[in-house]
């Protein structure tokens, strides 16, 4: 890869990193979940539902954030290498995705986190 | 052992928020700054060579926030939740969200400071530097009120 094209992966992964990671928050898209307390790791979504007494849901705490970082760096990956290979005319574009697309992620995340201010 | 840690990762933040404001400021003062000035100060250092310490400490604090997360979330969330801080766990969301993206961009922004200085590069310089700062300040202070709600050594 010429320099121009290091250039072109790591702005389209910048810019495509907060996108997917905005979506996969928002669907909870994540690669695994993670249960600390028992040190388990499934692939994909799960959410600890305690059927017989939901009070009791702290015991097993589930974690997606590893998950979602996970998936969203694979989805990353992909549109860097796409950019990559893309003519370098394109340059200009992904110079400008890599900063305007994070803070608008940022701005859905603070959107999906607005539940918590409502309690 | 999550003290121990908790201390580390607030000491690297520490370090990583002196070096990115630093940085930050230099990079969106004022050019025409008098040079014995607070800002021409900030202007005479060179700024592109806080970029490897900045990408360091970043990737440092993070991987040390993501391990002190799961004594967090077993340990301490509960607590918060029964205590009904949920504005606390709302804008730690944020942080954990916030870093994330912060990690995405972390490869552009090392890019961009790359020597020599592109001028293609001025504004996502500039504008990366500046969403970083922002990142970090937000994770310190967001970490700083939940070690308080938390107590320390909780």
């Amino acid at each position: 890869m010429s320099t121009s094209a290091h250039h072109r992966f790591v702005f389209a992964f910048g810019a495509a990193f907060a996108l997917f990671y905005a979506i996969a928050r928002a669907r909870g898209l994540a690669l695994f979940t993670l249960y600390p307390a028992q040190g388990i790791v499934l692939l994909g979504t799960h959410r600890s539902r305690d059927v017989a007494d939901p009070v009791l849901d702290f015991l097993a705490p589930e974690m997606f954030w590893y998950g979602w970082i996970a998936s969203a760096a694979i989805g990353a990956l992909v549109v860097g290498l796409l950019a990559a290979l893309l003519p370098g005319r394109l340059y200009w574009f992904w110079a400008w995705c890599v900063w305007l697309v994070p803070p608008m992620a940022m701005s859905a995340c603070v959107y999906l986190t607005i539940p918590w201010f409502r309690l | 052992m999550a003290t121990t840690l908790l201390i580390l990762h607030g000491l690297v933040a520490v370090a990583l928020i002196g070096a990115i404001t630093h940085q930050t400021l230099a990079t969106w003062a004022p050019l025409k700054a008098k040079p014995n000035t607070f800002f021409g100060r900030f202007r005479a250092i060179e700024s592109a060579g806080f970029t490897n310490a900045i990408v360091v400490l970043y990737l440092i604090s993070a991987l040390l926030g993501a391990v002190v997360y799961l004594y967090f979330k077993i340990d301490l969330q509960p607590n918060l939740e029964r205590d009904r801080h949920w504005h606390a766990l709302g804008f730690l969301d944020l942080k954990e969200d916030f870093v994330a993206i912060g990690l995405g961009v972390l490869p552009a922004y090392w890019f961009c400071w790359r020597r020599p200085l592109n001028s293609q590069n001025h504004q996502a310089r500039a504008a990366l530097t500046l969403l970083l700062a922002f990142i970090v300040w937000w994770a310190f202070l967001v970490g700083h009120v939940i070690n308080n709600i938390g107590g320390f050594g909780a």
